[in-house]
């Protein structure tokens, strides 16, 4: 194999810079591949709320631990949403005690657990951004044809450009530049992120996940601060379409309506997130069973809110390392294998030898 | 109150933790504590239990894994795998049937290594008490040829050049692709035995150590031998050699191959003048077709395992801590 070549940044970095990687996907792919050591010291790279579990709220936590406790309940979601923990435990904990917790690896494996064991009421927490949501949305449909009365959604879906609405109004962050993420692109398109750009002049690149495709992604971004013109520029082409993939936004809007929502940290965001339309209650976890009001946030001195918008890095947590690891973690940004404080922990706790 | 979860069970940094508390318990206890005890005539003997779900795998089944879990460990210290023992805990109603077909493919590895059954133990219990089929497997043997100084981490040097056997991963990729209903084409567990790959590497004046890359994978291993000798460990990412069925399921679940588990793949520290030899007789083997000389061994960043990835960036390869979960998206 020939020997790959490293892009040479000085030239682009003449001031100090920061940019932000919004996608957990792309945080991991950027320290798995060592591109931290490579970029020049001016340049500051850090990570957004780009992760679908570590934005899951803790009273959504709490409403699916309350369902798992449930008799004749299988609760049904993907693994590294088991180890975030709730007010009572995390739902690997409730696993331990006997609920009937179970790890799938799509919405459709959770239908097809539903129709296998009609006698158990099985309830998908869906988490994840417009990613996740079409497939959650076809599975719903699916469900309704196929009148599937003991299988239902506990939508924890999030939406992007709302989130990245906040992080450019608020005046102590400042970032030059925007890596987008490329698999919420594939479904969004270009046109939602026109705002970044033209109201704020945000530098933005939706870029893949391969280490040239990220580095290609930051040096596009350079090139944009350095000329001082930012712009809405994919450089994902082999997946996404300038307009984004219309039919997946359709299966969207057809099952679900934008509602207000709890993002871990930040508190509530308008129009964030989605909950399953009226004509689709039957299917509805929310409608279907009681679920506790939500109760205060218990103080944990975790400070999610900040490291998901870069305001703070993951060492400059009070809890990173003691108390918060992997192994027992305070906030969920320590839990997905995607979180920034994992990442952080896992490829460079003890630096970069 | 602390209690187990399944990353004390994982091999990684939580497992290491739990195996100091339990040998804390004990006034006396080995010094190493590898995973093969080896006595001072040259014997050793080696234990290890199974439990994996599916019991059945593309390239295996609980059977064919527990002995050659077992004789690998033996294998790796440099002795010959000859005498087996075997512990059987089966749920009530188990299919016999079934339990039978694990015991002809445990038998048909001993027959290929001519290790002979000597004893063990049964146990039925009932129906809950255990999930399925539990094995253990005890191995004896004698280390062949003998040697003054035994094969083991406590003998790496700097400069060793690092050799590994084969893709890392496939066994955990395969174990994973079935327990998420991914279907992966070509892609199987590398279960093998491996003594025949590795008895030849014996001869070697300059051979170090070997380790089989079981739970935590060839990152574990790594990090536990830069540990454990307080040197430093650099790898090449781009000399890895690579399985495409390994690296889908790596990327799809967002796992780290360098942290799945194998149970025919290892890692072997061998001086720097014995690396080519030792690289071509790896090779010459069915199981060893795409053996690779991964790193060194240096007295550069002690205790720490450094990778240097396909776009030349350098990072740290940590212990794994806690129970690999597959990701959202």
């Amino acid at each position: 194999m020939p020997e790959r070549t490293v892009p040479f940044f000085g030239g682009l970095v003449s001031r100090p810079t920061t940019l932000m990687e919004v996608c957990g996907t792309h945080t991991v792919s950027i320290f798995r591949n060592g591109i931290r050591s490579l970029l020049p010291k001016e340049l500051t790279l850090l990570s957004g709320p780009g992760c679908p579990v570590c934005v899951t709220d803790q009273s959504e936590i709490d409403a699916a631990l309350s369902l798992a406790s449930l008799s004749g309940v299988t609760v049904t979601t993907f693994g590294d949403l088991l180890r975030v923990p709730g007010r009572d435990g995390s739902l690997l904990d409730a696993r331990g005690r006997g609920a009937d917790v179970r790890i799938v690896t799509s919405a459709s494996q959770a239908l097809e657990t539903a129709l296998r064991e009609p006698e158990q009421q099985v309830v998908f927490l869906a988490p994840g951004f417009e990613t996740t949501a079409p497939s959650t949305a076809a599975v719903v449909l699916e469900a309704a044809e196929k009148k599937a009365t003991n299988f239902s959604v506990l939508s924890l879906h999030k939406l992007v450009p709302p989130v990245l609405r906040v992080l450019a109004a608020d005046p102590e962050l400042a970032v030059d530049g925007l890596l987008l993420p490329g698999h919420v692109s594939v479904i969004l398109g270009e046109a939602p992120y026109s705002f970044l750009p033209e109201r704020y002049g945000i530098a933005c690149v939706i870029a893949g996940f391969e280490a040239e495709e990220i580095l290609f992604g930051l040096t596009e971004l350079l090139r944009q601060i350095h000329t001082n013109r930012p712009t809405v520029r994919s450089l994902y082409g082999k997946a996404v379409r300038p307009g984004g993939n219309v039919r997946a936004r359709e299966l969207m809007e057809r099952v679900f309506l934008p509602v207000d929502a709890p993002w871990r940290g930040l508190g509530v965001i308008p129009s964030s997130g989605l909950a399953l339309r009226k004509e689709f209650r039957p299917w509805d976890a929310t409608q279907r069973f009681p679920l506790p009001t939500i109760p205060a946030q218990e103080e944990t001195g975790c400070r999610c809110g900040d490291i998901l918008t870069g305001k703070l890095t993951p060492p400059e947590c009070p809890l990173f390392d003691n108390p918060c690891t992997p192994a027992s973690p305070v906030g969920p940004c320590m839990v997905s294998s995607e979180g920034s404080c994992a990442a952080h922990y896992r490829y460079a706790l003890r630096g970069t030898p | 109150m602390s209690r187990l979860t399944l990353g004390h069970g994982s091999g990684g940094r939580l497992t290491q933790q739990l195996v100091h508390r339990i040998a804390g318990c004990f006034p006396l206890s080995g010094h190493d504590m590898e995973d093969c005890a080896i006595a001072p005539d040259g014997s050793g003997a080696t234990m290890d239990g199974f439990t994996v779900t599916p019991r059945f795998f593309s390239g295996g089944n609980l059977g064919k894994l527990a002995v050659c879990g077992a004789a690998n460990d033996l294998a790796v210290r440099g002795i010959r795998p000859e005498q087996l023992l075997l512990s059987v805990i089966a749920e009530e109603g188990f299919d016999e049937e079934e339990l039978l077909e694990h015991f002809r493919s445990a038998g048909a590895v001993c027959g290929a290594l001519e290790m002979r059954l000597v004893g063990g133990d049964t146990k039925v219990v009932p129906r809950g008490a255990v999930d399925g089929l539990f094995l253990s497997a005890c191995a004896l043997g004698r280390e062949e040829p003998r040697r003054e100084e035994q094969l083991g981490a406590a003998r790496l040097q700097p400069g060793d050049t690092l050799l590994l056997t084969g893709p890392a991963g496939r066994h955990g990729a395969t174990i994973a692709a079935a327990r998420y209903e991914l279907n992966v084409p070509g892609l199987a567990s590398d279960c093998a035995a491996l003594w025949p790959l590795l008895a030849p590497l014996l001869s070697l004046p300059g051979l170090r150590a070997m380790r089989d890359c079981t739970r935590g994978g060839v990152g574990t291993v790594l990090c536990e031998w830069a540990e454990s000798r307080h040197l430093g460990i650099s790898v090449e990412e781009r000399t890895f050699p690579a399985d495409p069925g390994v690296v889908s399921v790596a990327d799809l679940l967002g796992l780290d191959p360098l942290y799945l588990a194998c149970e025919g793949t290892a890692v072997v520290a061998v001086a720097p003048g014995d690396a080519a030899e030792a690289l071509r007789l790896l090779r010459s083997h069915p199981l060893g077709t795409e053996a690779a000389a991964i790193g060194i061994v240096t007295e550069n960043h002690p205790n720490l395992v450094s990778l240097t990835t396909h776009i030349g960036g350098r990072r740290l390869v940590d212990m794994p801590v806690g129970e690999l979960l597959p990701r959202i998206c």
